[in-house]
Formats: structure tokens, sequence, C-alpha cells
């Protein structure tokens, strides 16, 4: 006979947690403090997308893979998908909405202008993993800048053009 | 020409950089519930228990349904074989089979966990050479009850859909041959894993659908959602955002109807986003395929007769995979002159996920197979494999297989040609455990129909009405917008170009095959004569002079030799706007079937190859022995894109496709174990390319205008990823001194045909 399969359908995809009551949070985003009600496991990547509605974080994977969801905290680069809210409370988070100051920085003119968008889902997060690297190294070479991007997969472009945008935006901000 | 042929930044760049872009999963309507679908977690089984009471009872649910809730036909691309709800067996992991709407998403989620579900579980129907034997378990045992969209073509059982070609000639001249060369090849599946998940928000009003989506092809989820519901297409309106990249899995019917008939049955708006495990898990990849090769060699290198017998893994559905048993016919004679040659192609329903279309639809491993059986060839002659290809290639007006005529085949002699002037074969691979690959292809550009108007607005910039997508190649951002802007002497950025609404723009076969440049680009042109005319005519009017003395310039009418005597397209437009009528034009193209012997093979769905284009692909690799990785030192491409409208745009497909290629060959593969369950089932576990990984291609464009396409240009953006695997195989089968005839090539693959060969 022929085993019996019982219960939910869900498989391997997770189901939630109980949802417990929600905790008070101060985050401070792109310069400006939120005071914000969230479920203790609620990941930095729902609080910007869905209560501060900044759209321009993408997620794709939520295992941290993708890295279309990285931002900066304290100007490291990384994957909100992965990080609850509450431990980044005190900290400064950029996302692509606070980048370039209401025109564009230099990394994102270059990927504008060398090709280094195509679908542009996997843009914000590119932006977001080379603004700190230049922040770091001011002229990094190519090899450093690919290793800088191997948490950040593009889909579309094979990277070359973003590559060549990381090299163009370091010859015009030294 | 002062905008095609360059480098122009694409309209939504900036967009892009700054986050701004609204993609499918961004888009959210006042109200919205949360929907999401009960799967199947095993492969193959009987359902002997439903209960949906749990998920009713749960806080936040507005809408719980199952098969019976749902039109009881079923629907297809090809065939009606596939109902949107399974009820009495499952067919595959991730099948649906009920879907739930609530007011969150983990209310939702909830949901779903609270479904009584009961499945008598089967033994899957998996390896496909078991599959067609006569004594294998049907995956459809109603196959017979199927009825198809168009006419009918051969299938039966678990063969989904047969090409079947039996020219004269092929058992006498395998008789008489020197040489027999035999192999067997095997290719696994790559999921196409766009960074965006599939996503659709639904909106239900008397009688109407409106459906958000991310598609390339908007006019295809119209008419296959109103099929899958039993509707009529008007009752479909598709609005279509930003895509998040689609390489194919964005042409078809998705999870639309789902969210449609929760948005029915609550009254509300209803959002469906995948988890990227679920949307792995259920993409229609691109199929598994073994591909069993011979061809009789004469002592002088010709290849006198061939066999190709290919089974394709279509999954539990047929999908397009009837569509693509075509291309074997298609490509086992083309590049290569050979002599009569047998073919039989089949699609096999297996107990796994529907397969469906990705980039360059199985030519990946077809011409992986054939160059590898080339390299094999030469090899057994004792000749360079490089020279033997030129031996044998094809030249101007030699025929494929289906009796079409290749008049341009030569430039596939250029090809070699300009990859040895920058990469000279004799000079690569020379040292251990380095090797060098080299492999060619004919591919097409998609005929389908589209269309296009152009609206020469009150302010003197144009608009671009188009059901055209733009999946992120550039093809409708670069390509359409440039094109738009040089018939009327304008900037790019004077163009707008709209998003689809099927309900406002005319028809569009999607983006698909690279036939958005060449197909839209020629409907624009079209387009453009009336709208010049109308506007050369307003002009002669305001500017008191004879049309024909009138010319387009910046922005301006001017007449010739005049340069004082000029008008801003902004006034033209105004006058004409508010007297005989806004300055409008309309085009439309489509490419007709090339001619061909219709009676070269039954079952051939897809006959002829429009549009062809050349390519040339030549790898270096270096193999580490002791870790098997593979790192590809130089890889260099000469392809024919007939006119490139924007170079870097064309550079970008290139590089982008070749290392969707790379991947193939290399890291990508979707493992099917016995039970039909994938292996691989996060992108940790199926690994993608990423930078470190990628060297920068050098690619060298040919252009030879296509009398037929804008501006002379020809399909471009598919192709990039289809001689990759032949041609990394080639090089590291070279390094190795070993075959290797599976992909993707893993490590311990490596290591073991070292092994395999040490004495």
């Amino acid at each position: 006979r022929p085993p019996l399969v019982v219960g939910s359908g869900g498989g391997d995809l997770p189901v939630p947690s109980d949802r417990a009551g929600r905790v008070s949070l101060s985050l401070t985003v792109n310069g400006r403090l939120h005071r914000l009600d969230v479920e203790p496991a609620e990941t930095l990547l729902r609080v910007l997308r869905e209560r501060l509605h900044l759209l321009g974080t993408k997620e794709g994977c939520v295992e941290g893979e993708c890295g279309a969801c990285t931002v900066l905290i304290d100007g490291r680069p990384i994957d909100s998908c992965l990080v609850a809210a509450l431990a980044v409370e005190g900290a400064a988070v950029t996302t692509i909405e606070g980048v370039g100051n209401g025109g564009l920085s230099a990394i994102q003119e270059a990927m504008a202008r060398t090709g280094g968008v195509q679908c542009g889902f996997c843009t914000p997060g590119f932006v977001m993993t080379l603004t700190a690297l230049l922040a770091d190294v001011s002229q990094p070479t190519e090899e450093e800048v690919r290793l800088a991007l191997a948490g950040n997969i593009c889909r579309c472009t094979g990277y070359s053009q973003i590559v060549d945008a990381a090299l163009a935006a370091t010859a015009i901000t030294p | 020409m002062t905008v095609v042929g360059i480098s122009a930044q694409r309209s939504d760049a900036v967009v892009k950089v700054r986050g701004e872009a609204i993609y499918g999963v961004d888009v959210a309507l006042p109200g919205a519930l949360h929907a999401r679908l009960l799967r199947s977690p095993v492969a193959a089984g009987q359902i002997v228990g439903l209960d949906l009471s749990g998920a009713r009872e749960t806080t936040g649910v507005r809408a719980v349904i199952s098969a019976e809730d749902a039109p009881a036909h079923r629907h297809g691309l090809v065939i009606n074989d596939q109902p949107l709800f399974a009820s009495e067996r499952v067919l595959f992991e991730g099948e649906p089979i009920a879907a739930v709407a609530a007011e969150t998403e983990a209310a939702a989620r909830q949901a779903v966990a609270e479904i009584g579900l009961e499945i008598e579980e089967e033994a899957a129907v998996v390896d496909l050479e078991s599959a067609v034997t006569a004594e294998a378990r049907l995956v459809h045992p109603d196959w017979g009850s199927f009825v198809a969209v168009g006419e009918d073509f051969p299938r039966g059982g678990n063969v989904a859909g047969e090409v079947l070609a039996e020219p004269p000639g092929v058992d006498e001249a395998f008789a008489a041959a020197d040489l027999v060369v035999e192999d067997v090849y095997r290719a696994g599946r790559q999921y196409q894993a766009y960074l965006e998940p599939k996503a659709v928000v639904a909106q239900y009003e008397s009688g109407r659908y409106t459906v958000h989506v991310s598609h390339q092809y908007p006019f295809n989820v119209r008419d296959r959602l109103a099929q899958a519901l039993g509707v009529r297409s008007s009752a479909i309106r598709v609005v279509g955002h930003h895509i998040g990249g689609g390489f194919g899995a964005k042409l078809d019917l998705g999870i639309e109807p789902y969210a449609a008939l929760l948005a029915r049955a609550t009254g509300r708006p209803v959002k469906m986003v995948l988890d990227r495990a679920e949307d792995l898990l259920t993409c229609p990849c691109r199929e598994n395929a073994l591909v069993r090769l011979r061809s009789a060699v004469s002592r002088d290198g010709s290849i006198v007769a061939r066999e190709i017998d290919v089974l394709m893994d279509a999954g539990a559905y047929a999908g397009d995979a009837p569509l693509l048993t075509s291309l074997p016919l298609l490509l086992a004679g083309a590049v290569y002159q050979v002599g009569p040659t047998r073919v039989r192609a089949r699609a096999v329903y297996t107990n796994t996920t529907p397969t469906g279309a990705f980039r360059g639809v199985s030519g990946t491993y077809l011409v992986f197979a054939l160059e590898r059986h080339i390299d094999h060839i030469a090899n057994a002659l004792g000749r360079d494999r490089r020279e033997y290809r030129l031996r044998i290639l094809m030249e101007d007006g030699d025929r494929l297989l289906n009796g079409q005529e290749l008049p341009d085949a030569s430039i596939l002699r250029e090809a070699f040609g300009r990859i040895e002037e920058v990469a000279p074969w004799n000079a690569l691979g020379d040292a251990p455990l380095r090797g060098v690959g080299v492999a060619a292809a004919v591919w097409l550009t998609n005929p389908m129909a589209g269309s296009a108007i152009l609206k020469l607005h009150e302010d003197g910039t144009l608009g671009v009405v188009t059901g055209a997508t733009d999946n992120g190649s550039g093809a409708v951002t670069m390509g359409i917008t440039q094109i738009a802007a040089e018939e009327l002497g304008l900037r790019p950025e004077d163009v707008v170009v709209s998003m689809p609404d099927t309900d406002v723009v005319p028809y569009d076969s999607g983006s698909q095959g690279s036939r958005t440049t060449q197909i839209v680009g020629r409907a624009v042109r079209e387009a453009a004569v009336e709208v010049r005319n109308r506007l050369l005519s307003a002009a002669s009017g305001l500017l008191e002079a004879d049309a024909k003395d009138l010319e387009l310039v910046g922005g301006k009418v001017g007449v010739k030799g005049v340069p004082e005597s000029q008008i801003a397209l902004a006034e033209v437009a105004t006058a004409a706007t508010f007297s005989e009528g806004p300055i409008v034009g309309f085009g439309s193209h489509v490419t007709s079937t090339p001619a061909h012997d219709p009676s070269c093979a039954s079952g051939l769905l897809f006959p002829a190859f429009p549009t062809p284009t050349y390519h040339v692909h030549l790898a270096e690799v270096e193999v580490d022995p002791v870790t098997g990785n593979v790192t590809v030192l130089r890889y260099v491409v000469a392809q024919e894109v007939g006119k490139a409208i924007n170079p870097d745009g064309v550079l970008g497909q290139i590089q982008g496709g070749v290392t969707q290629g790379l991947g193939y060959a290399l890291y990508e593969g979707l493992h099917i174990g016995d039970d039909g369950k994938y292996r691989q089932r996060t992108l940790e576990a199926y690994r993608l390319p990423i930078a470190p990984d990628i060297p920068r291609v050098e690619a060298i464009l040919l252009e030879h205008p296509n009398p037929e396409g804008p501006y002379g240009a020809r399909g471009v953006a598919e192709p990039p990823v289809v001689p990759v695997a032949a041609a990394i195989a080639n090089a590291v089968s070279d390094a190795i001194g070993a075959p290797i005839d599976a992909i993707p090539i893993t490590p311990a693959d490596v290591l073991s045909a070292i092994h395999a060969k040490r004495p």
C-alpha cells in the first residue's frame, strides 16, 4: 500500500509563527526617525516596504542569496531580509531612496550611463553595495569590485557593465 | 542617422537606479486581499481527502476555493490538458489544489496550513526513456480526450507531441559509410531565476477582470486567462508594469487565474506573490533532455547521413513542449552540411513541474549535442576541430532540413574568420589543463505580429502606444524609442512609450525570440510615415511652403535650405489637433514564414526559421585538477545583428546571454529525484553565476542589414545563450582530454572524467 501523506500542502514552505504582541521601535531611515509598532520577528525589509512604503528595496528571495534587498546599516551593506528590525534600533539605515540627494549619485549616474541596468530589479541592491564599497575604497580594482558584488545576483547583465559603472564612478569621485 | 546606432541611455534607466520603478510585486490596490495556494506536497498521488473547513474558519480569511469553485474544463497553450486545480489526482509537486484569500499574508499562510489534505502517494513517472516504453504508467490515462487548441498533432500516451522525419537514403548512407560516430548527450533543467518572483493583482467589476502583471506577453495573459476562465477575451483587461526579468518564464499563463477567481469570489482586489522557493519549484523551466546522435561520415570528412533522436521533458502538462519538438529538425542540419537526416523528437509527460520557454528554447542543449558531436567526429578523423568545421560549413544558398534556403549562410565563415583575428585558434588552450572550444549556431527572430500607434503630442513630443513590453532587454526603452525618435528627428528623451494595457494598446506578441526591435520597430516606421505626411501637410499650410520642400530636424519643421523658415513641432501639432484632428499614425508588422517543404516531417508545428541570425562562440578554459573547478579565461562571440540600433544595448544582451549560458554549462542544474521532486529548492542550492565567476565577453558585431528589419535590424537578444554550453563543453573536454557529454558540468563531473581516463 502506498504511503499516505497527511497534512498541509505547504510542503517545505514556511508557516508563520503565532502573532505575538507588537513592540515599539525607533528606527532611523535615510536620516529620519520613525516610531513604529512592529512584531518581534519582523524583518527590516518588511518594515521598510510595508510600514514605511519604501518600495525601492526589493524582495527577491528572503534567503539572503540574491542581494536585491541590500541596504546600508551604519554604512555596511546588509541583506535587509535577514535582519530583524528590532536589531537595528539606534543604527542609521540607508535605502536606495536615501541615495543621490534628490538627483543621482556618481554610481547611479554611471549605472544608468554604462548599461549597468536592464530589468532593474536588482539595481537598487547593486547601488547600495557599490555605494558602501566606494565609501571604503576610493579606487577599487576590477577584481575588488567583482568580489564586493559577490552577494548581489544580476540575472540580466552578466555583470560587466555594472563593473564598468563602478570603475567609471570612481573616476569621477576620487 | 543621428539617433539609430548610438548608445543612448535607456529611457527607464533613471527610475530604475533611483528605485522608483514599480514592478508587479509593488502594485497595491486599496483594500486588496492576500492570496496563497495550497500546493501538492508530492509529485504523484490520489487525493483521498480535502477538508477546507479549517481554512474557512481561520481569522481574516475571506475565501477558500478549490476545483469545485473553478471552471471544470482543461486549458493549455497548445493542447487543453491542464485543470486549474487538481481534484482527483496530483501530477507534480507544487500543483495547485486550493486557494485562499485573506486580510493579511500571514492569515493566508495560516489558512493554507489549516487545510486538511490526504494524498495516497504513487510512484512518479520521471525517467524519460522509461516513460516512453509500452509498460510505462501513463501520467494522463485520459490523454485521448484532450482537445488541441489548433489542429491536432501526433501524440499519444506519455508522448505529448512528436516530430518525425524519414527522408530517403539514410540507411543506405550509413551502410556505405567509412565511419559511424554515435553519441548520447544529457542536459539538466535550468531555472530562469528572474529576480522578481511571479506576482499578480486581480480585480473583478461587473463581469470584467482587471489583472495587473509584470508579464512579457500581456495579450497572451488576456487570451489564456479568458480560455481558462471560460469568458470572452474582452472580459479581461491586462495592465503591465515593469518586469523584473522573465527570460521566457513570464510568457504563458501562470498564477493569474487564482487571483482572478478569488477577486470574483470576494469582490475585493486580490494580490498574490510567490515565495522564491515556490517560484523555483513551479516555474516552467528549460526542459531536461536526452539527445542521441549518429552520423555517417565518409573518408574525406563529409557527413553523408545523420540520425537524431530527442526526448524532451514536458513535465506534467504539455505547455509549449509540442512546439519545441520542431527545434531538432530545424537545428540538426544547420551550420554544417549534413546528408539526409532521420529525426525523431518527442515531448514526454512526466510527474514533474511542467517545463516551458527559456531564452534559446531547446537550442542550448541541441547545439551542445550537435557541436560536441562535431568535435567527436573531427577527433575520430584525426582532423583539427576548427579546420574540420570550416571544411563542412554551410555556404550561401544551402538549405536546412525543412528545405528552407539560407541565402546568407556564409556569414558563418566570416564569423569564424573574425574570431580568428582576435583569438588565434592555435595560440589558445595550449598549456596543461587548458582547453579551447568553438561552437556555431543558426537562430531565428520570432516573427509574430506587432503594432504601434504614434501620437504627436501637442508639446511636440511623440507618444508610442504599443503592447510591446521591455523585459529588461532595452528593446522598447532603447530600440523602439530610438527608432521612433529617428523617424521624426527627435531626441530619445522626447519619445514616451506606453506601458501595456490591453484595453488601450494595439496587439503585440510579447517580448520573446528577440522580436520586439525588429517587428515593433518596423511597425513604428510604418506608423511614422503617416505621422510625417500629416505633420508636413499641416506645416506646409503654416509655413506656406510645399510639403515636399519641408524637412524634420531637431524637433522643428523647416523649409529645406531656408534656415529662418522653421516652426516647432509643438506649434504644428497643436494647430492640427484643434483643426483637422490630432496627428496619429498606425503601423503593424509580421514576418512571413520562410518558404520550406511542409512534407519534410510530421508534427512540425513550428516549421521554419524566420529571419535567421548567425553565431560563432569561442571559449578558452582552465581546469583545476584538484577541485574540478573550471575557470573561463576568454570568451569571444561573433554575432550577426543586422544593425546595432544601440551598440551598448547589444553588448549587454551578449554579455548577459553568455552569462546565462555559462551558468547552464557549469553551475545550474535542477536535479530531479526518483520521487519527482527537485533536489535544489533554494537559491542557495541552485547556484547562479555571480560577478567573480564571469569573464568580460569579447563581442564582435557583424552587420549585414536585414532588408525587412527597421534600419536593417535582426533579432539580437535571445541567441547569445544558445552556443555557450557547446563551446564550454568542447573546451573542457579539450582541457582534460576526455569527453564531457552532460551538462551542467559540475566539478565532480570534471574530476570523474579525469579519473575515468586514467589507466
